[in-house]
């Protein structure tokens, strides 16, 4: 078939035309109507309880609120490369402490004061401190809840194995592990399959053995390091625990560690606050207390590690500012954080929530006498490469018994000593 | 010499036709490939490029922590590609072989080898992961029933499986590639040379030896480079049963991992790292690339004229 030259010339002619007119239009167009909200987040498993909650932020003010959850392993490279391509959402989930903090000092976030989110003014110094910048001190983020991490239990199942006191010593909980495994009850419902629980793990029985705040405050300045033999002994501490997992412990993933707990079929479970909602999902009549981790040996003092778990944040390039700021200040109002709690087991940072589930309740009274600092999150995340990213596959290699406690002391100090000031040269 | 009018419209046309397709290679491929070799040589934060920072994107990438994980993830991509000629390759072309001397039922049988090359490779991964469920998967319990309950493992969890687990996977998923690729090379060598052969007396055993195989060459130098490329690119089936970590313990690491996690960070990692993920992008383009190329020449010199 032959095509004539006109023709030809023509539909070149129109292809350019359509080109040129379609791209600057598309390219104008708003992403989305002003009085519709993206909202992204990490939290997959929240995401009945917050379309809910968009439910009710609608009927009140008319804006939708589109609400989408990505994995969390993935949420910070979904959400870098979305703000750093010029689009990303409205509102979104921000990472605690440096999880983000090139973004917030890139400019992707509003920075946020307390004439547009007034809450803001209620909240402790520390807790606002989670979501400011590094390099630029702003507050990028609304502080929504504080993590803690420790020692959950099922009464009916220790009950079940004649444990009949709770154990207060690393020695005597050990020994409490053994009894019910000879009872043939899963003893810790943790495993190694997934390596940043391990790191959760380690955060809720490292501290009594490193010294927990006061050495906190010593790697910080530069006088202690991550070699320290005490530092050493709270990994050694994980490695102990491996003997009382599930079995095939490297293959069990996070879920499945967290539904053996939930599915009463392990007695203990390492973890923080934000499982509880899980363990309800999955069995709503779960009988679930909590303790604090057992102290190194009689006397030492026993600690409950905890940060801020994250923020909300705006994009600085939202063409909806006023609605995403509406938005937060709903994600900041009582109604909101007292649902939070309720449903999500949350420790909310707004100081007028009642929590109602007694273990979460003994979470956040402990936390006034025994509180520390989650070491590696609070305080070493700011740098590249972090202590976390050393620290969860050496936990994987240290319970598989291909590397020691020691090697991984050496090689997280190694990483930190390369980009923080303070520990520069140190080994 | 002048063209002729015609052949003009014809070469006019030809570049018309040409220049959807070299416009998507350009924007989507050759531009990025070249911005991501000039990133290597910039300081980075976040996804700001800063001041001019010559080889130190290099000099990082081979000092501790990343030299360990490149060397790691490097030995991977190495060992994967000689499982997946070794294995794959080889089942592949036992498959040709078996569907050409196939006289009826041939069609069935490609399609059924075939079929898993179109799977989704994401319901492949999940469905793998379900079999290799280490409580709760068949493929444990058939152990167990067996009565070697010492074999069953976390195959996907344990450092000493799950790399094998994977190529296994990885084998299962593609040897109807292979195996369609030689079927093709196969039903292209004339019968006349076979006949011949037989004739001649010689056996099948000696048939496939001095006559098929290497009248196969063609063949091998597809499925060798592609495997090559697909092996030091590979990232798909890591991610979906390992992460972007390469867990367990960075047993299941690749070089394409290291680079996602490098340049688009991770839950902990803190802030991406886009100037050594570039770098390592720099590397494994000029592995796969002079790789491929020395490959392809070498393998061609072998390949014999029908």
């Amino acid at each position: 078939m032959k095509i004539s030259q006109r023709r030809k010339r023509g539909l070149v002619a129109v292809a350019v035309a359509a080109s040129v007119i379609a791209g600057p239009v598309i390219a104008s167009m708003p992403a989305q109507a002003a009085t519709e909200l993206t909202f992204w987040s990490w939290r997959t498993e929240d995401k009945a309880f917050y379309e809910d909650q968009m439910a009710i932020f609608k009927e009140k003010t008319g804006i939708t609120v589109k609400f989408t959850p990505y994995v969390n392993t993935e949420y910070n490279a979904i959400l870098s490369t979305a703000l750093t391509a010029g689009s990303g959402p409205d509102v979104m989930q921000i990472r605690p402490y440096g999880g983000m903090s090139t973004l917030s000092d890139a400019g992707n976030f509003l920075a946020l004061t307390t004439k547009d989110v007034p809450a803001l003014a209620k909240m402790s110094p520390g807790t606002l401190a989670g979501v400011q910048g590094y390099t630029v001190k702003k507050q990028f983020g609304l502080p929504y809840a504080t993590s803690v991490i420790g020692v959950m239990y099922n009464p009916d199942l220790l009950k079940q194995a004649g444990v009949r006191a709770l154990p207060s010593t690393y020695e005597s909980f050990v020994r409490v592990l053994a009894q019910i495994k000879s009872k043939g009850i899963i003893p810790l419902g943790n495993a190694t399959g997934n390596a940043p629980s391990l790191e959760q793990m380690w955060a809720a029985v490292g501290p009594t053995f490193y010294g927990g705040t006061p050495f906190f405050n010593d790697v910080v300045k530069g006088t202690r390091t991550f070699t320290d033999k005490n530092f050493v002994a709270s990994l050694q501490a994980v490695k102990d625990l491996v003997p009382y997992m599930p079995a095939n412990p490297a293959g069990v993933d996070y879920n499945t560690a967290r539904g053996l707990f939930a599915n009463e079929k392990a007695a203990f479970y390492i973890g923080g606050n934000y499982e509880i909602s899980y363990f309800r999902s999955l069995n709503p009549s779960l009988n679930v207390a909590w303790m604090p981790a057992p102290a190194a040996a009689p006397g030492a003092k026993r600690y409950v590690t905890t940060w801020a778990d994250g923020g909300f944040g705006i994009n600085a390039k939202t063409k909806a500012k006023p609605e995403a700021i509406k938005l937060l200040n709903f994600l900041a109002s009582k109604e909101f954080n007292q649902a939070a709690a309720d449903q999500l087991g949350w420790i909310p940072t707004a100081p007028y929530i009642k929590i109602t589930d007694p273990a979460i309740s003994k979470m956040q009274k402990s936390l006034a006498s025994q509180g520390t600092p989650f070491l590696t999150v609070v305080g070493f995340r700011f740098g590249t490469p972090t202590s976390s990213v050393i620290m969860q596959p050496g936990f994987q290699k240290l319970t598989a018994g291909t590397t020691t406690a020691a090697e991984l002391a050496k090689d997280v100090q190694a990483a930190v000593s390369s980009w923080y000031a303070p520990q520069k040269g140190k080994s | 010499m002048k063209l002729s009018g015609i052949k003009r419209e014809q070469r006019k046309f030809r570049w018309l036709l040409l220049s959807p397709g070299l416009l998507i290679i350009i924007i989507f491929t050759s531009i990025p490939a070249l911005t991501t070799l000039s990133y290597a040589f910039f300081e980075w934060k976040g996804f700001v490029r800063g001041s001019w920072a010559g080889f130190e994107n290099f000099n990082r990438l081979f000092s501790f922590p990343f030299r360990d994980q490149f060397l790691m993830a490097f030995r991977h991509n190495t060992l994967v590609f000689i499982a997946i000629m070794v294995l794959q390759t080889s089942f592949g072309l036992l498959i040709a072989y078996a569907l050409f001397n196939l006289t009826r039922g041939q069609r069935f049988f490609r399609t059924v080898t075939f079929l898993p090359v179109i799977f989704s490779l994401v319901i492949v991964g999940y469905m793998w992961q379900i079999l290799l469920d280490p409580y709760y998967g068949p493929i444990n319990l058939i152990v167990n029933e067996l009565g070697q309950p010492t074999w069953a493992r976390a195959w996907l969890g344990d450092t000493a499986t799950a790399l094998p687990t994977l190529v296994f996977i990885n084998l299962w998923r593609w040897v109807g590639f292979p195996a369609i690729i030689f079927l093709a090379g196969l039903n292209a060598i004339s019968t006349d040379y076979i006949e011949a052969a037989r004739i001649d007396g010689a056996s099948e055993g000696k048939i496939f030896r001095k006559i098929l195989f290497p009248l196969l060459a063609p063949s091998m130098t597809i499925i060798t480079v592609l495997t090559f490329i697909g092996a030091f690119e590979w990232f798909d089936l890591p991610y979906i049963l390992g992460g972007s970590n390469g867990s367990p313990a960075g047993a299941t690491d690749t070089l394409a991992l290291m680079f996602y996690r490098l340049s688009f960070g991770s839950v902990d990692s803190g802030a991406n790292e886009v100037g050594v993920g570039s770098a390592l992008g720099v590397i494994i383009f000029t592995v796969v690339g002079v790789g491929a190329a020395v490959g392809t020449k070498l393998l061609r010199r072998r390949e014999v004229e029908m």
